[in-house]
């Protein structure tokens, strides 16, 4: 599909601008351009959980709400679904995708591995958007071994 | 049959890409020189054709050839020439040198965010890819012929 060259192309320019304008190339810096990517991811995957689940109707746990974000979200955004979900069933979820389309094209095994999380972080927003507007409250994380494969880790926040 | 080597060039003359698989001979220059010269040439050769052409052009420059190699020559609308050097038995290849394009240097290339377009290609992905490509044409044996 053309649509998903176009996603990527602007993704590439989102990191690029945010990293172009460091006034502060330290790691203080780094942390505030990838708050900020992960910021816009949250507020797409608000709007994503909003849109997407239609047939979808009622959630009956937790469990069914990640499975609709490995299923169908990572499917409408990435056009793939993810490879393996896991949990210890304490709230906490290891989303691993073995060919992640933002990081597939950059290398397979370890070079530009520093700089793979840049790539990541609007990710993870995505994920904790659309599982705020499915009512849970999360923190993501990301890390990548080699590439393409990463972990996404999703703790869900009890409050 | 066989490949000797590969040259990959863009629009400004920066050498992106160099490969070799069987190379017996060298130019006995430094690398940077026989870019140059290879980009050089390149550049006067499609002028000439085009101005020398008896008929219509459609194609412009496809290859020359002497007693012992061919070299083979692609370019795409945005300047990216793929120049491939083989031995004689090598018919036309444009759909190769159009794959190595679209299929590599397209995808691996210039959608990846961290390969500044205009320099050396650094991508290792790029030059195994390329490398596990070249090598399974049909017209590519291990043994230099």
């Amino acid at each position: 599909m053309a649509d998903a060259a176009l996603f990527e192309f602007l993704h590439t320019e989102m990191v690029a601008e945010l990293w172009a304008h460091h006034s502060d190339p330290g790691p203080g810096g780094q942390k505030m351009s990838l708050s900020v990517l992960e910021g816009m991811g949250f507020r797409v995957g608000q709007a994503l959980g909003e849109r997407l689940p239609q047939e979808t109707l009622a959630f009956r746990e937790e469990l069914d709400i990640l499975k609709f974000l490995c299923k169908d979200l990572w499917v409408a955004v990435f056009q793939k679904q993810m490879d393996s979900l896991r949990t210890n069933h304490q709230g906490t979820y290891v989303l691993q995708d073995n060919s992640f389309p933002l990081l597939i094209r950059m290398a397979a095994g370890l070079q530009y591995l520093e700089e793979a999380p840049k790539f990541l972080a609007f990710t993870c927003g995505l994920l904790r958007g659309a599982l705020s507007t499915l009512g849970i409250k999360s923190l993501v994380t990301a890390s990548v071994a080699s590439l393409p494969t990463c972990k996404f880790q999703v703790v869900i926040q009890k409050t | 049959m066989t490949v000797h080597n590969l040259y990959l060039f863009d629009r400004n003359g920066v050498c992106l890409h160099y490969s070799e698989w069987h190379r017996k001979k060298q130019t006995g220059i430094p690398k940077e020189e026989e870019y140059k010269l290879m980009y050089g040439m390149l550049f006067s050769i499609r002028s000439f054709v085009s101005k020398m052409s008896p008929l219509d052009m459609k194609d412009g420059f496809l290859a020359f050839q002497t007693s012992r190699y061919k070299l083979h020559y692609y370019e795409t609308p945005t300047g990216i020439k793929v120049v491939m050097n083989t031995d004689l038995g090598v018919g036309p290849i444009r759909d190769v040198l159009h794959h190595i394009y679209s299929a590599l240097y397209v995808e691996l290339v210039v959608k990846n965010p961290l390969c500044p377009l205009g320099q050396t290609v650094q991508s290792e992905l790029f030059r195994s890819r390329l490398d596990s490509y070249v090598r399974s044409l049909p017209f590519f044996s291990a043994r230099a012929g």
